[in-house]
């Protein structure tokens, strides 16, 4: 066993902290704490090429592609520091966390060399077209369609909850490609680009009063018949390795978020008194202890010598950090109480707390509801009986 | 001990419940979100019905009902989170005024000429006053800064703003927190009917989600909540009624189980109808939005699990063996 960080990993520690501190003090004081992901997003694009030009966007990617081949110890330090400098989420973070791995996992060398390079600079924007109307926790039951004519895919159909869609250069699509298909057989897995004639977005408000995502419609929308990452009908197969990527390092950084938004609370209770309130006191208590379960399973899974793939014991880590979290941001319009219910400024300008609270409603819902985890803990896990299939 | 509300009392509530089934849908809520937040016609509609003299002495043009009904028409305007100050104004000034003794000026709170806003020393500002405007989570309730004056119940006009003006005034405080929990319960059964009405119509994996017991169970769960929190609201309505020494902690009891039965009814709702429930293009965030504001309002959870906390502990609340807990 072995605890804490070593030497050489501290150092490394210390050279992200100084470089994004740095940042945050300076040239980007104006992003710094932002907490949705739409604000200032012009500003953002450039953050993301400034990571770039420090080698710092995509640490983790070979360095062939303008990463540092960095371990994944080495990834998690720098998310982390990147979250206690108050450094603002990437926009870019689909293209460099699902559709980078994903080429590279999956791609052609042609395919690498059209798309990693803008990715890893920051100049190519991508987002997530996967679920649909139809298909949201049964993600098979896509029937956004794809056809081949004249050496181009044309896809007509619809996706929703388009992450950050209406700034996006490219999205990856997962279309019903063999007529008649049903479930996770006949799907295949394009790369468009989003500005053209046949892709139209429209934003859909959420409960903050931010506009993060989208439903984006596809009308005959074209690509070449080289956008297809595997073969046709492997859809599914890269779809659900782009989702072990979601589960695997992107989250494993989150803490220091986390932690940041825990001490927000504390430092709010403090305030107004509401340290001293027994039931409060202890909330936080359990927060804290909820926050260290994540903290410490988290480097146990950094442990396995196998970094290659994240093991049983991450099925059960998105369940784990979201139900915390939207715990978390129950605890924090307890201790604010009414204060909670006013926004600084204009509507919707809330502060971080109230922002949390309503926020952390969708953690427990995107990227597969807590009760599409506990069915995968409980299927995937321990081998239980599948739910039974309807046919409607 | 006979816990039933009479036919007669039902009769009203129904009749409330139906007529703001008709005149205050969602697309009125949306409406009122998109300009102004109040409006004239819906506050008439209110007066003509009587709701506005509920509690108002038959001596001064009202209908002389006490606290229990006024609760349950509380409920009803959860279920159709109204906007309009009628709970301030006719289940909270109102009843305050009369055990006061002031009962000057009350024909024009049954006319409808007259509002009351609340003022007291646990809420940080008041809903509807004449204050410097805040912005609420609820897009529909106009908060404004508390403004400290003197008490003038007496003149008419179109809002009188009732201040206990003093620090923490009790039978207001009781009176608050009993329409909030009140309109909690409400607000539960609406949000509850949602929930159940989008998993029957929703489906993936072939049939409704409403079949899989991972839904099932935890709509289950909300439903016993708000079934086990209106008895206790019924209750803190009673006593309050009654004036019995105990009151002050069957409200705090009220408020405490309404306000967990709202926001588990609330956070479950939204779960259920999926990213959907995330969307301000689906209705129920009115209703989560307004039940959150209330959960903080007249004494948050912790506040009043305090009052029962020390009831209990302190000796203040006879239990052990030869008593009741009624």
């Amino acid at each position: 066993m072995k605890l804490g960080f070593s030497p050489e990993e501290e150092l490394f520690r210390a050279e992200c902290a100084d470089w994004l501190q740095g940042q945050m003090a300076g040239e980007f004081k104006d992003i710094k704490g932002i907490t949705t992901l739409t604000a200032k997003a012009e500003r953002r694009k450039e953050w993301e090429q400034q990571l770039a030009a420090h080698k710092w966007s995509c640490i983790g990617w070979p360095s062939q592609w303008g990463g540092r081949d960095a371990t994944l110890a080495q990834q998690v330090i720098f998310a982390e520091e990147y979250a206690r400098a108050g450094v603002p989420g990437r926009v870019n973070h689909i293209g460099i966390e699902l559709a980078g791995p994903t080429i590279l996992t999956f791609g052609t060398e042609q395919q690498k060399a059209r798309f990693l390079p803008g990715i890893a600079a920051g100049q190519t924007i991508f987002c997530q077209g996967f679920s649909e109307p139809g298909a949201g926790s049964d993600l098979a039951s896509v029937r956004t369609k794809g056809r081949l004519e004249d050496g181009e895919w044309v896809v007509n159909g619809q996706k929703i909850w388009t992450s950050l869609a209406h700034i996006s250069d490219w999205i990856f699509v997962v279309t019903r490609t063999e007529e008649g298909s049903k479930g996770p057989k006949g799907l295949s897995f394009l790369m468009m680009d989003v500005k053209q004639p046949g892709i139209e977005i429209r934003g859909i408000k959420q409960i903050n009063g931010d506009a993060e995502f989208n439903e984006t419609f596809f009308t005959d929308a074209r690509c070449p018949a080289d956008s297809l990452i595997g073969a046709v009908g492997d859809g599914w197969k890269i779809a659900m390795g782009l989702l072990a990527f979601e589960r695997g390092v992107s989250t494993l950084g989150q803490q220091m978020a986390f932690r940041n938004e825990l001490d927000a609370i504390i430092a709010a209770a403090k305030a107004n008194g509401q340290a001293s309130n027994p039931l409060i006191r202890q909330r936080i208590a359990k927060a804290e202890i909820g926050l260290r379960l994540m903290r410490y399973g988290a480097l146990r899974m950094l442990s396995n010598t196998d970094h290659s793939k994240i093991d049983g014991a991450a099925l059960t880590y998105k369940i784990q950090w979201a139900t915390w979290r939207r715990s978390l941001g129950e605890l924090a319009m307890d201790v604010l109480g009414q204060a909670g219910e006013v926004a600084e400024g204009s509507e919707y300008e809330w502060g971080m707390l109230p922002n949390l609270f309503l926020f952390s409603r969708s953690d427990t819902i995107y990227g597969g509801t807590n009760q599409i985890q506990r069915n995968l803990i409980a299927e995937r896990g321990l081998g239980m009986p599948r739910e039974p299939r309807g046919d409607l | 001990m006979d816990f039933r509300f009479s036919d007669d009392q039902l009769n009203l509530a129904e009749g409330v419940r139906d007529y703001l089934s008709g005149t205050h849908g969602p697309e009125v809520l949306r409406r009122l979100d998109e300009h102004g937040n109040r409006d004239p016609a819906i506050w008439q509609g209110l007066v003509q019905m009587g709701l506005t003299g509920l509690c108002v002495p038959e001596a001064q043009g009202g209908l002389g009902m006490g606290l229990p009904e006024a609760a349950l028409i509380a409920a009803e305007c959860g279920r159709a989170c109204l906007a309009e100050p009628l709970v301030d104004t006719a289940f909270v000034g109102v009843p305050w005024l009369v055990a006061q003794g002031q009962l000057g000026g009350l024909e024009d709170v049954v006319a409808g000429s007259r509002r009351i806003a609340v003022a007291h020393a646990i809420n940080p500002w008041e809903a509807d006053g004449d204050g410097a405007a805040l912005t609420s989570v609820d897009p529909l309730r106009n908060l404004s800064v508390r403004v400290e004056r003197s008490r003038d119940t007496s003149a008419p006009g179109v809002s009188t703003t009732l201040d206990a003006n003093g620090e923490g005034d009790d039978l207001l405080l009781n009176l608050g927190a009993l329409m909030s929990a009140a309109q909690l319960v409400g607000l539960a059964d609406a949000m509850l009917d949602q929930a159940v009405e989008y998993a029957k119509i929703r489906t993936q994996f072939g049939q409704p989600v409403g079949a899989f017991q991972a839904l099932k169970h935890q709509l289950a769960n909300c439903s016993v909540a708000i079934e086990f929190a209106k008895p206790v609201v019924w209750r803190a309505a009673s006593a309050l009624e009654h004036g019995l020494e105990s009151a002050p902690v069957h409200v705090s009891h009220a408020k405490v189980a309404a306000t967990d039965a709202a926001m588990l009814t609330a956070e479950t709702a939204i779960q259920v109808h999926g990213a959907m429930g995330y969307t301000y293009e689906v209705d129920l965030h009115f209703w989560m939005k307004r039940s959150w504001a209330l959960c903080g309002a007249w004494g948050d959870r912790a506040f009043h699990l305090k009052r029962v906390d020390d009831a209990v502990l302190g000796g203040a609340l006879p239990i052990g063996p030869q008593h009741t807990f009624a």
